[in-house]
């Protein structure tokens, strides 16, 4: 294993080479919370952030994107429009690297979004382990998604020290960053103290998931009261989904120019929280009710829906802090659990 | 290759089949469209959008293939607008479709309703085309008047046969029409059906309450759930398995249908059937 040793300073000297060929992301203070944004001044990087408001998996599958272009002339002709970008995704948690690798397995199934990969093939992920619950909402841990990560990075970053870190690398990317930024070699005390690091930080999760027995609709859970009792909470706003590092869902649509002779086809993230979602022709709807979308969501991140595994949840407390109405996903699952 | 970008189709003819359904013959401007009984596409008209119909063709013929689409929305309502000569784009064919191969040496009963005849041509004109390889063959067809009966003509003309049973039925005769044929929902016409239960598989496409009927009493005449399938409706909007609009359970409707035995779909939630 190649790791090397770093201060904030060479953390510093990592991005700037990053921005040599990558437009670099990272978690920044904006109002109370965090955004993944472009990192115009590097003195603006929080690594102590708790969570970003969006997941870093939407700056891969993005919340509104062109996917071709057309001409509404005699027939019609159309271009695809494939937005290419390389990122290099600094500080990225062990639970959002994780709906990553989830993301990278669903779009590349039977079919391949190319449109995913444009983005996803041509970036680069700094990860950054946790050394414990950044906050109340996180419940990474007890999912196995977090709080630390040992796969799927190009480098991983771990606090070993105050301001200093342990980067290890992950790939044939990483190591050319880490080799150009001419980072010095861990010695093995490093090593050995991200490993004491590790293996304490599960200690200190105040909050806990368990969704074993609840991935297959069986009619335990499907007929649960729960279900009534939270959707007489449920506003129906989609947040849940929208700031959900595994939701993926999107509908698509043509938008014309004002010309009338030009347009585009756009697909913009959905969510089945919405009543639109289930629709079919003349109005049928297959999840009318509130009761049925919130389950449906929910059974969704069990990993109970079609997706299965790969848009079920990491843990990342971002639903739970984000709902008005305080829908909790690990209070709905204990409960749940009592009855499979 | 992108498999959102479509390809494009030349409409060849048109056939007005009832008061809202037309069919729709396309070619491919290039290539062929290989599909299976049961398989749909992806259908763009350009600045309106796209949607998923079932292909309504013999799937032996490669040459062209046939949309029946009922006026429903705004793009089949644009495309009713289409003339010969008109071009759609095309992405697929995509899914999983009836069990033919699967259904050698079994009986076969055939159940419709509505638009749901357009699903079900493909795997009726292949049973046809393989007819003896099948034992007994039943198709029961309902709509919800006369003047809804899609693929009349066809119908009839296979009833003249000796291969295979046809029964048409419809919910209410409009006064000062004819009709020489059932009325009632399609599954009265139960009662009449000469195929045997036991080693009898179901293909069933109609609206989804229909289809609800239609299974519980198919597996009150002794109908294994396991050969009783179903082709399923869902906005599928990509066809990829990636919008995730189609899902039912653990299911995606586009990747893992639109034909369901009934086994597979009953412990899903959010269904009728």
């Amino acid at each position: 294993m190649d790791a090397f040793i770093a201060d904030l300073d060479d953390l510093g000297k990592l991005i700037k080479i990053g921005r040599c060929k990558y437009n670099v992301y990272a978690p920044i203070r904006k109002g109370g919370s965090y955004v993944f944004s472009k990192v115009e001044d590097i003195h603006n990087i929080d690594l102590r952030y708790n969570r970003t408001i969006l997941p870093p998996t939407k700056l891969f599958h993005r919340p509104r994107e062109t996917l071709l272009r057309f001409k509404l002339n005699d027939g019609f002709e159309f271009d695809e429009v494939l937005e290419v970008e390389s990122m290099m995704i600094f500080g990225v948690h062990a639970c959002d690297l994780n709906a990553i690798l989830r993301l990278d397995r669903f779009f590349t199934r039977r079919f391949e979004d190319p449109y995913y990969l444009a983005r996803r093939r041509n970036s680069v992920v700094v990860a950054l382990n946790c050394n414990g619950p950044r906050d109340e909402y996180c419940f990474c841990a007890s999912l196995g998604t977090g709080p630390t990560i040992d796969e799927g990075y190009d480098i991983l970053l771990t606090e070993v020290e105050g301001g200093r870190f342990l980067v290890e690398v992950g790939s044939k990317i990483g190591f050319d960053l880490i080799s150009e930024a001419g980072f010095m070699r861990a010695s093995s005390n490093y090593i050995e103290a991200k490993r004491t690091m590790a293996s304490t930080a599960r200690r200190g999760f105040r909050r806990y998931a368990d969704f074993r027995g609840l991935s297959y609709p069986v009619i335990e859970v499907l007929a649960h009261s729960v279900w009534d009792e939270e959707a007489g909470r449920c506003l129906s706003c989609g947040n849940c989904s929208l700031v959900c590092p595994t939701c993926y869902c999107y509908e698509i649509s043509d938008v014309v120019d004002m010309d009338l002779k030009n347009g585009f086809r756009v697909r913009r993230l959905d969510s089945c929280q919405l009543y639109g979602y289930a629709e079919v022709a003349l109005g049928g709807n297959f999840r009318r009710s509130r009761k049925a979308r919130l389950r449906h969501w929910m059974v969704c991140k069990f990993g109970g829906a079609a997706g299965g595994e790969l848009s079920s949840c990491v843990g990342c407390g971002r639903c739970i802090f984000y709902c008005p109405a305080k829908i909790d996903i690990t209070s709905i699952s204990s409960r749940l659990r009592e009855a499979v | 290759m992108n498999p959102y970008i479509p390809v494009k189709a030349r409409v060849v003819s048109v056939r007005t089949e009832t008061t809202d359904v037309k069919t729709f013959r396309f070619k491919l401007i290039e290539g062929r469209l290989k599909f299976e009984a049961g398989q749909f596409v992806e259908v763009s008209v350009f600045g309106v959008g796209e949607a998923p119909i079932s292909i309504s063709s013999d799937p032996d013929i490669d040459d062209y293939f046939e949309l029946s689409v009922r006026r429903v929305g705004n793009v089949t309502g644009s495309l009713f607008k289409l003339n010969e000569g008109a071009i759609v784009g095309i992405r697929g064919p995509y899914g999983r479709g009836w069990p033919i191969r699967e259904s050698e040496g079994m009986d076969v009963l055939v159940v419709g309703g509505g638009c749901g005849a357009a699903p079900l041509r493909p795997a009726i004109l292949k049973l046809l085309r393989n007819r003896n390889r099948y034992g007994r063959l039943e198709i029961l067809y309902g709509a919800r008047t006369p003047y809804d009966i899609m693929y009349r003509g066809e119908f009839e003309k296979v009833a003249e046969g000796n291969d295979c049973r046809v029964l048409l039925t419809v919910d209410t005769i409009p006064p000062n029409s004819e009709w020489r044929y059932s009325v009632g929902v399609v599954t009265r016409l139960f009662d009449k059906i000469s195929v045997d239960p036991r080693r009898s598989v179901a293909f069933i496409c109609g609206p989804e309450v229909m289809m609800m009927y239609a299974v519980r009493d198919l597996i009150r005449l002794g109908f294994k759930p396991e050969n009783i399938y179903l082709s399923m409706e869902r906005r599928m909007r990509c066809g990829l398995g990636f919008c995730g609009h189609c899902q039912i359970g653990r299911k995606y409707v586009c990747l893992d249908g639109p034909v369901f035995s009934y086994s597979e779909i009953a412990p899903m939630p959010d269904k009728i059937v």
